[in-house]
């Protein structure tokens, strides 16, 4: 079954379709979330951006995770061409 | 006439030439695979690294405290947290580079060059992290 919802370039995953654009976007509106959340309970800059960079990071591992399972589909497609 | 014919059917004749083997194709979907998953193992990886460099900070401004010390005392505190991103991540994604190297190698013929590394510098760069990770939080 094919998931061609990403196409790699580089080190980052880009959306090929609408579900991957949402997915993107879910992504965003959490790290927007993460970051007010974190900037509430923290008590100087460097405090928010060490926190708000680990959630990041954390992030990212997970959507590209999502965008590797969901764009495997493509690797022979695209080898084919 | 016929003969000439037959000749110059002959000379015209070539041998059957497959333009696109199968085996490129498996050789490159192999090296995209791998490449992708160097990219996933990347970003699962770039958390215990920051950790780690967060924790030198700290170990550098705070006097009395070392890497080392300051790993066990994360250990104890996020025991969950620290078990999946400094043992089992490192762990698995070694697992899944050390696959797709191997996968790459026995398409490519085994080759016994350098230009291999080239392909595959990425997967080796991240089972090296993930190892050093390792070191790390098991002293």
């Amino acid at each position: 079954m094919n998931f061609p919802w990403f196409r790699r370039f580089g080190i980052f995953f880009i959306p090929a379709t609408i579900a991957g654009w949402i997915i993107l976007l879910a992504g965003i509106v959490f790290a927007i979330y993460s970051f007010m959340d974190i900037d509430g309970r923290s008590h100087s800059v460097s405090d928010t951006m060490i926190n708000f960079v680990f959630m990041l990071l954390i992030i990212g591992a997970v959507y590209s995770l999502i965008a590797y399972l969901t764009s495997r589909g493509t690797n022979h497609h695209n080898a084919n061409q | 006439m016929e003969e000439q014919n037959f000749e110059k059917k002959l000379t015209e004749m070539t041998k059957p030439e497959i333009t696109h083997l199968k085996h490129e194709d498996l050789l490159a979907a192999a090296i995209i695979n791998a490449k992708d998953k160097s990219v996933v193992s990347f970003w699962w990886l770039s958390v215990p690294v920051f950790i780690i460099l967060m924790l030198m900070m700290k170990s550098l401004y705070m006097p009395g405290s070392t890497l080392i010390s300051n790993i066990h005392d994360l250990a104890i505190r996020q025991k969950y947290i620290s078990l999946v991103f400094f043992l089992v991540a490192p762990i698995v994604l070694i697992i899944f580079n050390v696959f797709s190297i191997r996968k790459v190698y026995f398409l490519s013929g085994s080759p016994k060059s350098i230009n291999f590394l080239e392909i595959v510098w990425s997967s080796v760069l991240i089972i090296v992290l993930s190892i050093l990770v390792l070191i790390i939080y098991s002293l």
